[in-house]
């Protein structure tokens, strides 16, 4: 009896799997996803990036929700947060994810840079991914900036006088930088609507598909991790030019050692001093 | 997959894209950036302004401490967004347009300390003498007469107390004598001259206050703004 | 057709390894799912709960509201714009303020966008084989951790009378 059941369960879910995959190719899709090869030594290092996927997942997911209860006018918007944190039920506990995600969301795009950069991950072909990698971070730059206004406290407030203060010593345009962020000639109400704006539809609009980008370009070049996960394919390289430089020498013996441009020969002992 | 199918573009298809391509860009283009940019039309191309221009109380001046400078709020009518006037006109009964949007500003009022010595911007400050508080204001502190009026005014230093570096609020220190600023370091004279750190020159000044005979202070919303430099005004709000 | 990948790399010894295809596959590889994944899913969850628990222990700030006619706060960046805010005090007068505050850091922004073309010694991928580079980084580095902690030093030291 439960071995026909188990039979028939297996049977089903397969027809369901095989029903999903004709039609959508998810199944292969997925299997594309889940079990691309990717480098084993460094894992723990290339959790850096996913952090930050993860944390930026967290701001939206929690902004979503903030914004059940926010009022983005200068009368309520102060109260509207206060509530949160006081009235609504984990309003403490999404906030403080909303607030605490954004902070380490900031620390983590810093050591996922820092792991990008020295270890030469933006080199070719993957250029334009550190290139949208870059907007991505002016664009958190901008979302940090824009939602610390939004709860219209003194912190927030200021910081946000003095950051639009900066805007408006931009050469040649800083007037119009600041009358934008602004939306008038003094900071009111209409900021505080524009800062909402910005915070909640126009960033974060223009980051997911960024996101998106930024994923599917690591998944064309795959990961490039780091030079030590390459460390027997650059020795066997090394093992083979020399190999390859002996035979040369000694097929041209009579003819002396055959012209070697100064950098090649300088990049090939460079190699030769890292494989030992 | 299918093969692709690469067909020529006629010239009439060119004109179809060259068109439609046009229409609904010029849509989706000139009316989204004029509705994002209007307050910089408004302020920037119209010289617009947000504040009512109209005069403000501020406190009398009899108030203003004869040894160091005293910071009273002034509220300016703010007519931004959502506290335009054609709202209350068109609905006079409803409780909304009732709503009155308030632009507070805190002011610095002290007495014009004599300078000694004149200093330079960005090397050293002015070397200021004591404040000097008119007499008459012992007796009275109403009913001024014109002279008198004038003379309140002449000696009297009526400040932003935003930064002229980036607009954070400055308060007074009375062991150092000295504005300070609490964000970059910029320090200030009890005439609100600058004295040293970032600031690009001394504090704002309000350069239509008047003092009329019930002793009262009025301002309106306009600022010392060197010409040319109007962008970098104190945004105080 | 699709074959599913098995999660191990072709034998390298079929292949001539030249400057070309070295970097093209790394020695060793793991699968992403469920190798990869599950290192992300303990860091990730990590960072939850810390979030979790920070939000209990150290909720999210919310001073008074804001009050623009006061003459008593002192305004304070977050704490990844100190090195900025910091930056901001070493450049006096109208020039200096917009040259420090706006272009100085525009054009960071733009090197930044061109790192990938400024240093293209296209075999020495890591750090110690090319010292340019990664001096330059640890630089950065430096200047932005000194000038933060100028930045602490200078918010705990301001007078409060």
């Amino acid at each position: 009896m439960i071995g026909r059941i188990k039979t028939q369960t297996v049977e089903a879910s397969q027809f369901l799997v095989d029903w999903m995959e004709h039609r959508t190719g998810i199944v292969t899709m997925l299997e594309h996803f889940l079990y691309e090869p990717v480098p084993k030594r460094g894992a723990w290092l290339y959790t850096l990036g996913s952090a930050v996927l993860f944390t930026i997942t967290l701001q939206f997911l929690t902004g979503i929700l903030l914004l059940f209860y926010y009022a983005p006018t200068t009368d309520d918007a102060w109260n509207s947060v206060e509530y949160i944190m006081t009235d609504a039920y984990f309003g403490q506990l999404i906030r403080g994810i909303h607030y605490w995600s954004a902070n380490f969301l900031m620390a983590f795009i810093g050591l996922h840079m820092g792991q990008v950069f020295f270890s030469g991950g933006y080199k070719s072909p993957r250029e334009l991914n550190w290139i949208v990698g870059v907007i991505l971070l002016l664009l958190v730059v901008g979302l940090s900036f824009t939602g610390y206004l939004l709860r219209w406290d003194q912190d927030g407030f200021w910081a946000s006088v003095v950051g639009m203060k900066i805007g408006s010593y931009s050469p040649f345009v800083g007037g119009y930088v600041i009358h934008f962020l602004l939306g008038g000639d003094v900071v009111g109400p209409a900021t505080l609507s524009r800062f909402f704006a910005i915070h909640v539809w126009l960033l974060p609009a223009m980051i997911a598909p960024l996101i998106g980008a930024h994923l599917f370009l690591l998944r064309r070049h795959g990961v490039f991790g780091s030079e030590f996960e390459y460390t027997d394919r650059i020795a066997k390289l090394h093992e083979r030019q020399r190999l390859e430089e002996y035979a040369r020498y000694e097929a041209d013996e009579d003819e002396g050692e055959p012209y070697v441009g100064r950098r090649d020969r300088a990049d090939r002992e460079g190699y030769e001093r890292d494989g030992e | 997959m299918a093969e692709l199918q690469k067909d020529p573009i006629t010239r009439s298809d060119f004109l179809g894209f060259g068109v439609m391509g046009a229409i609904v860009g010029a849509i989706l283009t000139i009316p989204p950036a004029a509705f994002v940019l209007s307050p910089v039309i408004k302020t920037d191309l119209l010289g617009e302004s947000d504040v009512g221009s109209g005069w403000v109380e501020v406190a009398s001046v009899s108030e203003v401490s004869a040894e160091e400078p005293s910071h009273f709020k002034v509220e300016f009518p703010l007519e931004q967004v959502y506290g335009e006037r054609a709202i209350q006109k068109k609905y006079p009964g409803s409780q909304k347009s009732d709503m009155k949007y308030k632009l507070d500003n805190a002011i610095w009022l002290s007495w014009k300390a004599p300078i000694k010595q004149q200093g330079r911007q960005g090397s050293t400050g002015d070397i200021v003498g004591k404040p000097e508080r008119p007499a008459f204001l012992d007796q009275k502190s109403e009913g001024f007469t014109e002279s008198e009026r004038k003379e309140i005014m002449s000696r009297l230093n009526v400040l932003s107390n935003s930064c002229a570096h980036l607009g954070c609020p400055v308060r007074w220190f009375p062991h150092e004598q000295l504005f300070l600023c609490p964000c970059h370091g910029g320090m200030y004279d009890i005439n609100g001259g600058w004295v040293g750190g970032p600031p690009p020159r001394g504090m704002y000044r309000y350069t239509e206050a008047e003092v009329r005979e019930n002793g009262k202070l009025y301002v309106r919303h306009k600022y010392d703004i060197e010409p040319g430099l109007d962008k970098q005004q104190p945004y105080v709000v | 057709m699709y074959a599913p990948a098995t999660g191990k790399a072709k034998p390298v010894e079929e292949e001539v390894i030249t400057e070309e295809n070295v970097f093209e596959r790394p020695d060793e590889t793991i699968g992403f799912f469920p190798g990869q994944v599950l290192k992300d899913g303990y860091v990730s969850t990590f960072i939850l709960l810390a979030c979790v628990v920070l939000s209990y222990a150290a909720p999210a700030p919310l001073t008074e509201p804001a009050n623009t006619a006061t003459v008593e706060y002192v305004p304070r960046p977050e704490w990844f714009f100190f090195f900025y805010e910091q930056m901001l005090m070493f450049f006096p007068g109208y020039a200096l303020i917009s040259f420090g505050a706006v272009v100085v850091p525009t054009i960071f922004i733009g090197l930044l966008f061109a790192v990938p073309w400024l240093d293209r010694s296209p075999q020495h991928y890591n750090a110690v084989s090319r010292p340019f580079a990664s001096v330059i980084g640890i630089l950065v580095v430096v200047v932005v951790v000194l000038n933060m902690l100028l930045a602490v030093s200078r918010i705990m030291n301001f007078p409060t009378a």
